[in-house]
């Protein structure tokens, strides 16, 4: 119920659905870029190589959503991507009417949210991010292997985190519009004076 | 006498003339250093009122950024070199190469045998040595991840080395072929079955093969590889380096599609 008021309120204005929008798109594109960053900056940084050569190779390796990707964590890359546009747009509109207030707590399970689907999508590959950089210097490379689905967990994990995140981003701005201000005169009081 | 009184008027006249003038010269700068101060104050709050400060500090601030950046992706890109720099170099005698050996283009591979996406990239990278009349060579390499595919990933890469030394570079890439053909990948091969299974299939003497995985004389070439994947950059696999004939090389993680190898083979085609 909270949802669909604080939709209605958040998405009635275009710029919101366009930021959210967006953001979706770009955490898809980092999520699905991310393995190769250091071959995009290369095509693009060699000036014997076309440019539409380049954009050729870059917008190929979204196939990589199919090709690199378990059915699994393409399915909460996605989730992900679309959960963390609309939250931050909420968050974004709560922020800018001054009520930071009312969603503290979501950017702060926002934030955890965002950690673990770094983590999540790392592990949709054989290794990559997690094998390299977290897990050693967490000291717990081996830990992995114990983990039921080998580290994708992190990825459902993150999708719970932003949908809660929603929830609570949800209820403070749907409360902010239906909860009377306090020691304001209600109808009774109005009428007595 | 007269003289003396002359020089004294003339004197006395010298010091009223010096003095009127420095009190001109005082009064001058007086007014001019209020001048500038009067000149100073209306520019500063014209500018604070026209915004050219804010402008001005964001301009330099971005400009700053930018600095910031392109040295980080400078610093960036020669780490990329270094990284590929550390790739070691295609040999016949070393590697296992799949396709005309004398192809301009270079396909490297760092591989887990109990990867699933090395299992789809396997295809991709077969369909292109295929398709490429010659001009794609695919080298092979052991990139086990133990922490993933504890027991099973390594016993696996020594296998195929076991099939090379046996058989040959064909009787390897037959075993790698039948292999990704016959497993599930994620580590739940019943490697105790699938090894002699794929060696018998493949023509290979089950004894030797026996005797060769329990001899762990590939041990040791299997992490000179692994210690090559991880020095160029290799953080997952499959790992791959796409070369051309100069030398150019472009790193590529993961199962990516077929499309984005084909575009990289024929950007490195283009290189020679």
């Amino acid at each position: 119920m909270n949802l669909r008021i604080a939709f209605g309120q958040v998405f009635a204005h275009p710029s919101y659905a366009i930021l959210a929008g967006l953001l979706a798109i770009l955490a898809f594109l980092l999520a699905v870029w991310f393995p190769n960053f250091g071959l995009i900056g290369e095509v693009f940084a060699e000036s014997t190589t076309p440019l539409s050569t380049a954009l050729g190779i870059a917008l190929s390796l979204l196939g990589g959503i199919a090709t690199n990707f378990s059915l699994l964590s393409a399915g909460y890359t996605i989730a992900i991507a679309i959960l963390f546009g609309l939250t931050t747009a909420m968050i974004v509109f709560v922020v800018k009417r001054r009520r930071i207030a009312a969603v503290g707590q979501s950017i702060a399970i926002g934030s955890g949210a965002a950690a673990s689907g770094v983590l999540g999508i790392g592990c949709a590959a054989c290794g990559s991010l997690i094998l390299g950089v977290v897990l050693p210097f967490l000291g717990a490379a081996g830990a992995l292997a114990a983990l039921p689905l080998q580290g994708e967990e992190f990825g459902i994990l993150s999708v719970v985190l932003l949908f809660v995140s929603l929830l609570l981003t949800s209820r403070g701005i749907a409360q902010s519009i239906a909860c009377p201000l306090v020691g304001a005169p209600t109808a009774d009081t109005a009428n007595s004076v | 006498m007269w003289i003396a009184g002359f020089s004294r008027v003339v004197l006395a006249g010298l010091i009223l003339i010096a003095t009127a003038a420095n009190a001109q010269t005082a009064d001058r700068n007086a007014a001019d250093a209020a001048l500038v101060g009067r000149v100073k104050d209306t520019v500063i709050k014209e500018l604070g009122e026209s915004g050219a400060i804010d402008r001005a500090v964001d301009a330099g601030i971005a400009r700053y950024i930018e600095r910031q950046r392109a040295e980080a992706e400078q610093r960036e890109r020669r780490e990329a070199d270094k990284r590929a720099a550390a790739l070691r170099p295609v040999t016949k005698g070393r590697d296992h190469i799949r396709g005309d050996a004398a192809a301009p283009v270079t396909l490297i591979e760092y591989s887990d045998f109990e990867c699933p996406f090395c299992k789809r990239f396997h295809l991709t990278a077969k369909r292109l040595v295929d398709e490429s009349k010659g001009q794609l060579k695919w080298v092979y390499r052991q990139f086990p991840l133990d922490e993933l595919h504890p027991g099973k990933a390594r016993k696996e890469a020594v296998a195929s080395e076991c099939a090379a030394e046996i058989g040959g570079n064909g009787a390897f890439w037959k075993f790698a072929d039948r292999f990704f053909e016959l497993t599930p990948s994620n580590n739940r091969t019943d490697i105790d079955t699938v090894l002699p299974q794929i060696a018998g299939e493949i023509g290979l003497d089950k004894s030797r093969f026996a005797s060769c995985l329990d001899s762990g004389k590939h041990d040791q070439r299997v992490a000179e590889d692994v210690k090559d994947a991880v020095a160029s950059g290799g953080q997952g696999t499959p790992w791959s380096f796409i070369v051309s004939k100069s030398g150019k090389k472009y790193p590529l993680s993961g199962a990516q599609p077929y499309e984005t190898v084909k575009q990289l083979f024929e950007l490195a085609l283009e290189k020679k």
